[in-house]
């Protein structure tokens, strides 16, 4: 019997979330405290000349000036490719090439004007496909030099900085074997995460030469990697403490201003240094989600089985694909989505080119390539005559087939329950009924999606437990909640294990010289991972208490067990004893002590998960799972603004098991939100390099009034090595947003876009090319 | 954001005499809405801020028959479009009231500065517009009246002389008015227009029509008004009105919508508008 675990307690981080008194990075004071600002690149490529910054040096109340020249390093997670502050040339139109500190931010910000720049002009790679023809000019030329993961295939000599390859099967003989082929292709532009609370950082360094950073970051232990790789300082003198987290979405998984204030707190010994950006470099200068285009070839029979596909995915990641890397080659291998296809050949290509840093976004890769593989089944499916849910059906991966690289489906893979959920909320197979107005138009449509954690192999995670002589607890690990509820949720499955109540634990999460390891808050892992870390800490803190029980009690180890807090006989219930009587160890009737405090220890890394064959991209167990769903979705269309609004959506994922119900549907309603703002309003708007709508006046996120009914539900086909089955389902619960809303759209109006988002003005343009 | 000093006068005298020796480096404020987020964007740079909520004439609102409907500079977008008389008489002005930012935003913002802006998507100038309304303007040389067909000289310019401060805004009253707002926008909230209208009909014979975000200031399409002039709205009229109303229309491309996006829509609302102005 579960009595925590399964439940929906409140969020532990509520009252002072919704109260004020959480306090963010940005709310930090501290005595002596200075303000930095950067000077940013006003050109889109171009090679520096000179930094002339002695005017910016000689103004009162400026402390330090930086360029990229005091730390030329390149750095990066899974590719070497960036420096902090740009060092010859600048790639990007606002990227950092020097950097002040001074009293007050207004003086900050004047110096940076006085910083004066000689730039030499070079030739601007706009767009991705330009980017991969054999003449363009190169935004990386020295990438063969650069380090990077092996795992990664860099194509030095152009701006490819990883082709990942799959290849299952024969597609040449498929293709002649099918009995129709079908070519399509789709895109869809750079968005952004725009989190509530933007990047801010503050930096100090003590006498004793150790770095402290305070972040608003996903990852403490990523970013300490980051900037002790770039910085060549040790670790234990390098603390990154995140005190809490604003929303992340990705955007903040990686390391951008950290590194640009390091070196100014180097130059102000002692003096905290703070960068806090604006809305405008939250969208221009920390991570965008990558443009993408993708071209798909399938073959298939009559009978509606697709036997072929050979799809490219080229991906547009801006100046720097430090990350990016591993996004694209996470499309690789998810090629086909979550279909059983024998036959396929893709090639997923990271490309650099002069826009804003590509990096990960909620999905990863998954919805992007989502919008094309999922329109194309309902193409195929109408030009089959066949039933669009019933194609999936057909081809949906099911226990005992077979993933994209070959895996063999596991036996918790819940799609085809998801499908039922979802009809049946949406009503798919009952029309919409339809408005008044004759030029308003109706119609249901329906995708679905499946992602992975994108990781290294042995991403790992780490969770400490001390037990209190009252009997409450501390547990400490470094998943950081930023918005999803990882501090509710995990607390929950210590409690359970425990039988300690959830309101007696303090979590502790967001400093990396008190808390243990952890790989990163990030891929929809933090459930699993940390949860299963927690999992092996509590069977720590359970072996001690139940030796030092038998002891007391005098009771065999094998007779004893945890329940309401108290260690007590399995068969005489009136023999126990509490948790807290032991928790600083066992006092002896002759007053001496045994064992001293109770103190958990748990550390997990996912088991044999292996890399993918380096040519043909297939392995048998390249992830920790597989998360499957999909959304139904009914919206109106005004046939003469080209205005939608999204009426209902009904969504389904298998979630494993849903520690705390009420989180996951706020997670899922958050992803419908997210994607309804994917599909209809957001587009970065780049020209000539520049990001034409840094800003909510002309970059659009849903408002509450564009919120529809919302019908979210799961299912749960435990998986096999998550904490009580759960495994992860945030970012999964986006993906098939996008297509679905672009299904009902065609299903009212019968004009397919392969394009996003569906601003009024392409509804109407595609609605007027349907006419003409 | 820079340095500048900031006045709060109590008196338009005083306001205007602060405005006059800065000349072109100050700046009124008002609801700020407009003028703190060009100010942080660096594209202005005042030397002078001349705050004239402290003002105290400049806060009514009022109507009556013979003058009709005086909003004061200081008016709320809010309190203006929640205003018992507005709502009576001239919902249109409401409703274009009510689109124009947030809630919050609403809260500061002014019907007054919302023209002095001098956007061309100005929400609430196009009722102004359609409806003949005037400016009441001190002025060193004394007070005057301005014509809002007047008042609007390009992108972010007014007929405002230096030191001349914008009191009220006039609309007449009209016996038999009935007019519509409408907005194309990319979301339906917190959004500025792609393109706006207003469309009144006056005692069942004259049709208005002004446009905005389609030139460089919101403007009155007249041939069409020339032709619905006296006719039945029937739907051969209607259509050929909104066809029309094109016509005056020359829109630019902008992150917000392209030429051919806004004449559309100034077809479709227009049209929209005259429909429901039959009933």
């Amino acid at each position: 019997m579960v009595k925590y675990v399964g439940k929906s307690i409140t969020r532990v981080d509520g009252t002072k979330k919704v109260t004020g008194d959480l306090k963010y990075v940005d709310d930090i004071k501290m005595p002596g405290m200075l303000y930095a600002a950067v000077k940013r690149s006003i050109y889109p490529h171009a090679k520096i000349i000179k930094i002339d910054t002695s005017k910016a040096d000689a103004l009162t109340g400026v402390k330090a000036v930086t360029t990229g020249k005091d730390f030329p390093k390149r750095v990066g997670l899974y590719l070497a490719d960036k420096t902090f502050m740009a060092v010859d040339k600048v790639r990007y139109c606002g990227e950092a090439v020097a950097a002040v500190a001074a009293v007050t931010e207004e003086i900050a910000r004047e110096a940076v004007k006085l910083i004066e720049v000689e730039y030499e002009e070079l030739p601007v790679v706009e767009n991705v496909l330009d980017a991969m023809k054999e003449d363009s000019p190169l935004v990386h030329p020295d990438l063969g030099d650069y380090k990077h993961i092996p795992i990664f295939h860099t194509m030095p000599g152009t701006n490819i900085s990883e082709h990942f390859k799959l290849r299952k099967g024969d597609v040449d003989k498929a293709f002649e074997d099918s009995d129709l082929v079908f070519e399509s292709d789709f895109y869809v532009p750079h968005i952004q995460h725009c989190p509530i609370e933007n990047h801010v950082a503050i930096a100090q360094i003590d006498r004793e030469g150790i770095i402290t950073v305070w972040a608003s970051c996903q990852s403490p232990y990523a970013v300490r990697a980051a900037l002790t790789d770039a910085f060549e300082v040790p670790a234990h003198k390098l603390r990154v403490i995140s005190p809490s987290v604003g929303g992340g979405f990705g955007a903040k998984a990686g390391t951008t201003l950290e590194g640009i204030i390091i070196p100014l707190a180097m130059k102000t010994k002692g003096k905290p240094v703070k960068l806090t950006y604006s809305r405008e470099d939250e969208f221009n200068n920390s991570y965008v989600r990558q443009a993408m285009h993708s071209k798909f070839k399938t073959g298939v029979m009559k009978d509606g089985r697709i036997i072929a596909v050979k799809n490219q995915f080229a991906w547009d990641g801006g100046a720097y694909t430090e990350y990016g890397v591993n996004i694209a080659k996470s499309a690789g291998f998810g090629a086909v989505g979550p279909y059983d296809v024998a036959n396929i050949h893709c090639d997923s290509y990271a490309v650099y080119t002069n826009n804003p840093v590509g990096g990960p976004y909620r999905g990863f890769g998954m919805s992007e390539i989502h919008f094309g593989i999922e329109q194309n089944m309902d193409y195929i499916a109408e030009k089959l005559g066949i039933d669009p849910i019933e194609l999936r059906r057909i081809n949906a991966q099911k226990p005992g087939g077979r993933t994209a690289t070959n895996a063999v489906v596991d036996d918790a893979c819940g799609l085809l329950e998801c499908m039922d959920k979802v009809i049946k909320d949406i009503d798919y197979y009952t029309p919409s009924e339809q408005p008044k107005e004759p030029y308003k138009v109706r119609a249901k449509g329906f995708a679905c999606g499946m992602k992975a954690p994108s990781m290294p192999n042995n991403a790992a995670s780490s969770a400490l437990i001390r037990i209190n002589e009252d009997g409450t607890a501390y547990l400490s690990v470094s998943a950081q909640d930023i918005g999803q509820g990882s501090d509710t949720a995990l607390i929950q499955i210590a409690a359970e294990i425990l039988s300690i109540p959830p309101e007696k634990f303090t979590i502790n999460t967001g400093d990396t010289a008190h808390n243990p390891y952890e790989w990163q808050t990030v891929a929809s892992r933090i459930t699993y991972s940390v949860g299963n870390a927690i999992i092996k800490a509590c069977e720590d803190i359970k072996q001690q208490l139940v030796q030092l029980a038998s002891i007391k009690l005098g009771i065999f180890p094998r007779d004893l067990k945890l329940e309401d807090e108290c260690i007590m006989s399995t068969i005489y219930p009136d023999k126990k004893i509490p948790i807290k009587e032991l928790a600083l160890g066992l006092n002896m009737p002759d007053g001496s002590g045994v064992h001293g405090p109770i103190m958990g220890r748990g550390i997990f890394v996912p088991e044999n998960i292996r890399n993918f064959d380096m040519n043909t991209g297939l392995a048998d167990n390249p992830v920790v799972f597989w998360t499957y769903g999909c959304y139904g979705v009914e919206l109106e269309v005004d046939m003469e603004t080209g205005n939608i609004r999204i009426l209902q959506v009904a969504s389904c994922f298998d979630v494993g098991k849903a520690i705390n119900p009420d989180l996951v549907k706020a997670q899922s309603e958050g992803a419908i939100v997210q994607g309804i703002g994917s599909a209809l309003f957001e587009e970065i708007i780049m020209k000539n390099g520049k990001f034409m709508n840094p800003s909510f006046m002309d970059y659009k996120i849903p408002t509450s009034n564009d919120m529809p009914e919302m019908k979210v539900s799961f299912v749960e086909n435990p998986q096999k090595d998550g904490p009580f089955g759960a495994r992860g389902m945030a970012e999964p619960a986006m993906i098939p947003a996008a297509p679905a809303i672009v299904s009902a759209f065609y299903n009212a109006t019968g004009v397919k876009i392969n394009e996003l988002p569906l601003t009024p003005e392409r509804v109407i343009k595609a609605l007027k090319g349907k006419n003409n | 954001m820079n340095k500048f000093n900031y006045f709060k006068p109590s008196t338009l005298t005083e306001a205007s005499e602060i405005l006059r020796k800065y000349g072109e480096n100050a700046h009124i404020l008002n609801g700020g809405t407009d003028l703190v987020v060009r100010i942080r964007e660096d594209l202005l740079n005042p030397e002078a801020v001349v705050d004239i909520k402290g003002i105290e004439e400049l806060h009514h609102i009022n109507y009556n028959e013979k003058e009709g409907l005086t909003v004061g500079a200081c008016v709320s977008l809010s309190d203006m479009a929640h205003n018992e008389a507005v709502v009576k008489h001239f919902p249109v002005i409401a409703d274009s009231a009510e689109v124009v930012g947030s809630g919050q935003i609403r809260n500061l913002a002014t019907m007054v500065g919302n023209n002095c802006n001098a956007s061309p998507l100005a929400d609430t100038a196009t009722p102004l517009l359609a409806l003949d309304a005037n400016l009441l303007v001190y002025s060193p040389e004394g007070n005057k009246k301005i014509s809002i067909h007047d008042f609007f000289v390009g992108v972010r310019k007014t007929s405002l002389k230096t030191g001349e401060i914008v009191i009220a805004i006039r609309v007449p009253s009209y016996t038999s008015m009935k007019g519509v707002f409408k907005k194309a926008s990319r979301r339906k909230d917190v959004d500025l227009s792609t393109v706006c209208t207003t469309v009144v009909r006056i005692n069942n014979d004259e049709i208005r029509i002004a446009l905005g975000a389609v030139a460089p200031t919101p403007i009155r399409a007249k041939k069409a008004e020339g032709f619905a002039k006296g006719k039945d709205l029937t739907d051969e009229v209607v259509h050929q009105i909104a066809k029309l109303a094109v016509e005056d229309a020359t829109p630019i491309d902008d992150v917000r919508g392209s030429k051919e996006y806004r004449l559309h829509m100034v077809e479709v609302l227009v049209r929209r508008s005259l429909e429901e102005l039959r009933y």
